[in-house]
């Protein structure tokens, strides 16, 4: 068997909202392996997107391990979570989050340009430019590259979104309702799209989603309730 | 890289940064601009004011200091070249049978003089005088129209049997007044009464030939001074006291020495005049003598830089002001940043780097500026007054022959300094704001 890319062992997560904790995460146990697609299927607050964080390395988890490739990551300090963060894991949300400022290209090279000084990327700015149109051409916007956000469609805005998820060849993508926000066509693209570049590249994937049938086209589905693992 | 390429899109994508540019812009100009002017002009009063003096003056002198006894121990000071004795009195110039004019505004006289009847009456021994001051070059002044020329071997020859008396050269231009037409001095001395009990104040009256004029770069003294010979005011005042000096005038060999020589005069004096001073007797240079009216200048000079300084801490308000809805604005991208990667350090720096270029940008543009206008303000104020009638800084009311400007390296490295420290101040508010904003809150559009 594959070993784990990615493994979460008893993860718990409590929020304090005045005198009140709330347990939100109540020991979560979760691997995947390289090459797997996982979609986490539960209702809202059950506590997907918390763990999905958790296992980004965004938010620190109350209790319990992250492990990539067998190394716990909370305990590093905030540059080096970072650092693994941008080499390792790349996020697509369904609101894109992509820079309004910024074309789809630069949307796109920002994240490479993470981790690297002004002479640093300098070096490499040529190549990287040849990656991320690659890149964009491959999620179907050769055409739009030197178009704002503001410009594209909302289908495009996640290829885009996907795109700068993998300029920084991570070997974990961690998709929090990526479909969330598209119509059922576009959605259908988008997931198409992203499940083949994940069979192509190997990645371990993890897809938040409320939706049962995307969810039944990942090779294993893990059910939430409150808070904890319930299949 | 993030850092600097998502500052500058920031940057380029929002005009109103260009706000608090335009305000440090305006600053670090003004700031640069108006204290050059100031520079200069304290320079040009401090060249004015030394023309017209010299290099250390012995004042105060008691009743009992003789030149005979005085001279030998300034002599003999290695950095003293020559030095002079004066006598100082006091009077009002006027042609026979004119009244004086009404008493100016207070104020004026400092810089330019000549427009009160009142003045200080200067006995000198040309000779020596010559020697020590600028005389020479007051009385062959290139403005001074050859009719009204001093004899320059002897200018304080008397003339057709009345004592001489050079008049500073606007005096005599304002009062019609020609080589060769006689004046009277009204004055007063102390007399003893009759039966020498007491001493009284007493009318004087003495008529004397204008000699000449007399020209100096420094207004305030051409307007307020006259020369007459020593001897002739000694015999009008003084006669019981044949050698008495009331003022010395000093010049030295070298000035880079000035304020050790003086203070050895001092020394020198006390013991020449074997007598405890107690406050009589004072040894100054030309800076002491007039460091009230310099310091004055210089004190209208640090004034108008904490006017400015104002002006630069508006415009970092205003920066701070812009800096802050940018922040507010973007404080959605904070998420995704953190997501690829970046730390709250990393976003402290975007945001921070906005006010840095700002200022930078701002500095060097307001230095170039700055540098530019001061360089080429005569010609400036010639343009404006061409073209508009307006005479923004109207030199002859200085004494000037052109506006007065001098660029000064240090204080543009200190404005540069005090703006980027400002900047850095007003840029790091709201960038640890954005760093201790939440990025899962982001995220969640919250």
């Amino acid at each position: 068997m594959t070993p784990p890319v990615l493994a979460a062992a008893g993860i718990t997560k409590n929020f304090r909202i005045g005198r009140q904790e709330i347990a939100v995460l109540r020991g979560v146990d979760l691997s995947i392996a390289a090459g797997e697609k996982v979609a986490l299927l539960g209702q809202s607050g059950a506590g997907k997107s918390t763990l999905l964080h958790v296992l980004g390395l965004l938010d620190k988890p109350s209790g319990g391990a992250v492990r990539y490739d067998g190394r716990d990551v909370h305990t590093l300090s905030v540059q080096k979570r970072a650092l693994l963060r941008h080499q390792h894991i790349g996020f697509v949300f369904q609101f894109y989050h992509l820079i309004p400022e910024l074309t789809a290209l630069q949307n796109v090279l920002l994240a490479r340009m993470m981790g690297h000084s002004v002479l640093g990327y300098w070096g490499q700015r040529r190549t990287a430019r040849i990656e991320a149109e690659a890149l964009l051409e491959q999620v179907g916007l050769k055409d739009r590259l030197r178009h704002r956000p503001a410009e594209l469609s909302g289908g495009e805005r996640q290829r885009v979104a996907i795109a700068r998820a993998l300029i920084a060849k991570p070997r974990v993508v961690l998709a929090d309702e990526p479909t969330g926000n598209l119509d059922s066509t576009t959605a259908r693209g988008v997931v198409d799209l992203m499940f083949s570049i994940q069979q192509e590249r190997g990645l371990a994937f993890l897809l938040v989603t409320h939706d049962e049938n995307l969810a039944r086209r990942c090779d294993r589905v893990v059910r939430m309730r409150d808070g904890v693992v319930v299949s | 890289m993030y850092r600097l390429f998502l500052a500058l899109r920031y940057l380029v994508t929002r005009p109103i940064n260009l706000l608090g540019m335009a305000g440090i812009t305006i600053s670090v100009w003004a700031l640069i601009v108006v204290v050059s002017v100031f520079t200069g002009f304290i320079d040009v009063v401090q060249r004015h004011v030394h023309s017209a003096s010299a290099d250390i003056i012995v004042s105060a002198l008691p009743t009992w200091a003789t030149w005979s006894k005085l001279q030998p121990a300034l002599r003999d000071d290695e950095n003293v070249a020559a030095s002079a004795p004066r006598l100082l009195h006091y009077g009002i110039l006027l042609p026979p049978g004119r009244r004086p004019d009404p008493a100016p505004l207070p104020g004026r006289s400092a810089l330019n003089g000549g427009d009160q009847p009142f003045l200080f009456v200067l006995g000198i021994d040309a000779a020596a005088e010559l020697q020590v001051t600028g005389l020479g070059d007051w009385l062959g002044a290139p403005a001074i129209p050859p009719a009204d020329r001093a004899d320059a071997a002897s200018p304080l020859a008397p003339q057709d049997g009345l004592p001489a008396v050079l008049i500073g050269l606007e005096r005599m231009q304002r009062d019609g007044l020609h080589r060769g037409d006689v004046v009277v001095l009204t004055t007063a001395r102390f007399a003893r009464t009759d039966d020498g009990s007491s001493v009284m104040p007493e009318r004087l009256q003495v008529q004397l030939r204008i000699a000449g004029a007399f020209k100096t770069d420094h207004g305030g003294f051409d307007g307020n001074n006259v020369f007459v010979d020593r001897q002739t005011l000694q015999g009008m005042l003084h006669q019981d006291q044949p050698d008495l000096v009331q003022e010395i005038v000093v010049k030295v060999k070298d000035e880079a020495t000035l304020d050790e020589t003086a203070a050895r005069l001092q020394r020198g004096l006390a013991r020449a005049l074997e007598r405890n001073l107690q406050g009589f007797g004072s040894v100054m240079t030309w800076q002491q003598r007039n460091a009230g009216f310099l310091q004055s200048v210089e004190h209208q000079r640090a004034l108008l830089k904490i006017v400015l300084i104002v002006i630069m801490v508006v415009a970092a308000f205003l920066m701070l002001a812009t800096l802050s809805m940018m922040v507010t604005e973007k404080i959605a991208d904070i998420g995704i940043l953190t997501a690829m990667g970046g730390t709250p350090r990393g976003v402290t720096f975007v945001f921070l780097a906005c006010g840095l270029v700002i200022t930078s940008v701002g500095v060097v543009i307001g230095i170039g500026l700055g540098a530019l206008t001061a360089s080429y303000l005569e010609e400036i104020r010639q343009t404006v007054r061409w073209a508009t009638g307006v005479d923004l800084f109207p030199i002859d009311v200085y004494n000037l022959d052109r506006v007065p400007c001098s660029l000064d390296a240090l204080w543009m490295l200190q404005v540069a300094g005090m703006a980027l420290a400002t900047g850095v101040v007003v840029s790091a508010i709201p960038a640890l704001r954005a760093a201790r904003h939440d990025p899962l809150a982001s995220l969640r559009g919250v």
